[in-house]
């Protein structure tokens, strides 16, 4: 029996600084310096197209407006969701890392405070983050969804703390000083 | 490729599910050593120190500024700095060669020089150099007492339990903030349930954790961060000076108090610059030095996993808690979270404290299952207890526990949580059931407990700190309900704030109220017959497990 293999092709091109959104239905998805780019798996491998397009659709399906940026002066989840949320017309945006631990967070919060966290990037599913994407616009339409269910696992620090900290290193050596975040255009297309 | 099936056994081995990664120098991601470690210099000019570790004092970071000025002594600093680094390691591993005279090296050497002689040091001789370095000759042990819910009743036969197998400090954490008072109360009963003088610590934010001890339901502080780098530090809000100040509030109360720091922080904060895990941690403890406080909590703590997955690393564990050893200060040594899915590499690590004594072996052992443990989880939980009680048999080692008997352990949790129950009657909390009681009694989780009244609880607790509830009023309300041993004993231990003996360095109480620390119980170790000896008494008591059966078991 003959199988159909294909796959999802991801292009993002930086389309310059980003600006205040105005649209309050739009939900910023703040993206860390290097993923997509000089990094493109989470720490238990999942691609971060795969990752990016869960979120966006878990966005758009709840009836919001997702807009991506890349942050380039901080990887550090907290200052990235805090920052993007300050851009976003709905004051909500989402925090993502390319080791793959994501945060929702709202313009009026402290940035060490946040919505929902997400902080065991190695037990966060597909599924999970696409349930991200439709809280954040939950968030974003004024509702009050029920907080995404998190997992802990008491045994995931020494199965991935130290990869969890090499991921970040890495990251932050894509980090470019004293630059705002960019606008990127993000297309997806299917490669037969 | 043909799979070998013994590969596939190895495989499937607990220690393959640990993380390793190799070094990466240039980010911090290594143990003891790193190319961009400064090498060890000092210049003194009129007193003042004005080159530390290559760098001129214009060129000073504050924590570089804070050791110059408060830790390093500029009067004997370029004499010790001439040593031959071999030299001072080999003193530190001499029997000949005393505490005293070591303390006195340390005094003039700068972070760098003292990374250099660890670094000359394997780690049997680490483990020589903390038995005649620890600051108290008599070794000890802390624990966890948590539970996922936050159940008073459980936490309270938890501390009881746990002090019948002889930790001399107790501490606990919250899973909600808002419980907190309500754990410092029920920590504070259950310990002093089982015996007078345990010291108890709540963890918790900086300013709810030191209004606790103000109120005295807990004892002593250890929870306050201290990092090696300057990013790192002012990422918490915090400097050096914030941290003494902090240190001052509890001095000033007559609380018990100790800083926590450990290798790995910074490389997981991205803030290492380039500097081995070990050299920031050697900061750390100079930092702590300087600041005057009593002790230090270290051994990595919550991110033994980074430097458990590089190599050298579990080495690089020991030689920070042996440094904190060097400056005179209270080492508690870690061994108090998951770093390993494997038996065998868990012990292994532990048996680097454990064999030659620290101030605290664990910090903390967790006295309850890992699953209830809110620091998530320890390196050994309560399921572990009796391979450690049998460690210590085996080596005839005292690694501060001795068994116990279950008839025991049942009287001391029942009458923990009768003691409760009576207290929350007399302040009018939510009350706590007769079945609550008996199922504390003989429960292994919060699985075990009936269900409260969160929101109720919650009220509650808040009133502690709204109606300034303080140890004093729990030892009036135990005494007015005939509870009065442990009334008696939670006076006692509030009388100790004000007498303040137990703010020496590595100050323990014992069962009859006399503190037990540096000052009257020196560690004086200088080879074979010195030093801490276990008594024929509490050998006996290690000796004394019931699993041994004897001739007069069989007719």
């Amino acid at each position: 029996m003959p199988t159909e293999t294909f796959s999802i092709e991801m292009n993002m091109t930086e389309i310059g600084p980003a600006a205040k959104g105005t649209n309050p239905k739009e939900v910023i998805v703040a993206i860390a310096p290097a993923f997509g780019k000089d990094m493109n798996k989470t720490i238990v491998g999942v691609d971060h197209i795969s990752v990016l397009r869960e979120i966006l659709s878990g966005i758009e399906e709840q009836g919001a407006v997702p807009r991506v940026i890349r942050s380039m002066s901080t990887a550090d989840l907290a200052f990235m969701g805090h920052g993007a949320a300050k851009l976003s017309g709905s004051g909500i945006a989402i925090g993502l890392q390319s080791r793959g631990t994501t945060v929702i967070h709202q313009r009026d919060l402290d940035p060490l405070s946040n919505f929902e966290l997400f902080p065991q990037s190695p037990l966060i599913t597909l599924e999970t983050y696409r349930m991200i994407g439709r809280n954040a616009a939950s968030y974003a339409l004024g509702e009050s969804p029920n907080p995404v269910p998190v997992v802990n696992d008491q045994m995931a620090r020494p199965k991935y703390q130290a990869a969890a900290a090499l991921l970040y290193l890495k990251e932050c050596k894509s980090l470019v000083k004293n630059k705002k975040p960019m606008e990127l255009k993000v297309e997806f297309s299917i490669k037969a | 490729m043909l799979q070998s099936k013994r590969f596939e056994i190895l495989k499937e081995r607990p220690v393959n599910k640990d993380g390793f990664v190799t070094e990466w120098p240039e980010m911090g991601f290594v143990a003891m050593s790193s190319p961009n470690d400064p090498k060890p210099s000092i210049k003194v000019k009129d007193g003042k120190i004005i080159e530390l570790d290559e760098k001129k004092r214009e060129d000073f970071d504050m924590l570089d500024q804070f050791i110059a000025d408060y830790t390093i002594d500029p009067s004997s600093a370029e004499e010790v700095m001439k040593l031959d680094s071999m030299d001072i390691s080999r003193k530190l591993v001499d029997i000949n060669v005393s505490r005293a005279e070591i303390l006195e090296i340390s005094k003039g050497m700068t972070p760098a020089k003292v990374l250099e002689v660890l670094n000359h040091m394997n780690v049997v001789e680490m483990m020589m150099a903390l038995q005649k370095m620890r600051a108290r000759k008599t070794p000890s042990n802390q624990c966890h007492v948590t539970n996922t819910r936050d159940n008073p009743i459980l936490m309270a036969a938890d501390a009881a339990e746990a002090g019948l197998y002889g930790f001399d400090e107790q501490e606990t954490t919250v899973g909600v903030v808002r419980y907190a008072p309500f754990n410092a109360l029920a920590l504070l009963v259950g310990s002093q349930t089982a015996r007078g003088g345990i010291l108890t610590q709540d963890s918790l934010e900086e300013a709810t954790e030191l209004r606790l001890a103000m109120l005295g339901l807990t004892s002593y502080a250890e929870t306050i961060s201290i990092y090696g780098t300057e990013p790192v530090f002012i990422d918490g809000d915090d400097t050096p000076w914030s941290k003494s100040f902090l240190a001052s509030a509890y001095a000033s109360r007559g609380a018990k108090m100790r800083f926590t720091s450990g290798t790995g922080s910074e490389v997981q904060m991205a803030g290492a610059e380039g500097k081995s895990m070990l050299y920031l941690e050697i900061r750390c403890v100079m930092m702590a030095k300087g600041v005057g406080v009593q002790g230090l909590q270290n051994g990595s703590i919550s991110c033994i996993g980074i430097p458990a997955s590089v190599p050298s690393g579990i080495r690089a564990v020991l030689a920070e808690n042996l440094a904190t050893t060097l400056f005179d200060m209270e080492v508690a040594s870690g061994n108090d979270q998951t770093f390993s899915h494997s038996e065998i590499r868990r012990s292994a690590k532990m048996l680097c404290q454990m064999l030659p004594g620290t101030d605290f072996i664990f910090s903390g052992f967790s006295a309850v299952p890992n699953n209830e443990d809110m620091f998530a989880g320890s390196n050994m939980d309560s399921s572990d207890l009796d391979d450690y009680l049998i460690i210590q048999r085996d080596m005839m080692v005292d690694g501060g526990l001795k068994p116990v008997n279950e008839e025991d352990v049942i009287e001391v949790r029942y009458q923990a949580a009768k003691s409760l129950q009576a207290i929350f009657e007399e302040f009018g909390f939510p009350a706590i059931t007769d079945e609550e009681v008996d199922a504390a009694t003989y429960a292994n989780s919060s699985e075990d407990m009936p269900q409260r009244n969160v929101v109720e609880d919650l009220k509650a607790a808040e009133r502690i700190l709204q109606d300034g509830i303080s140890g004093f009023d729990v030892a009036l309300a135990l005494a007015h309900r005939g509870y009065e041993t442990t009334a008696e004993r939670i006076f006692s231990l509030l009388k100790q704030r004000v007498a303040g003996d137990y703010l020496h360095t590595s100050a323990i109480i014992n069962k009859d109220n006399v503190v037990v620390s540096a000052v009257n119980d020196e560690n004086d170790y200088k080879g074979p017959g010195t030093g801490y000896r276990l008594s024929p008494e509490r050998w006996d008591e290690i000796k004394n497990i019931r699993q041994a059966i004897s001739p007069r078991d069989f007719d």
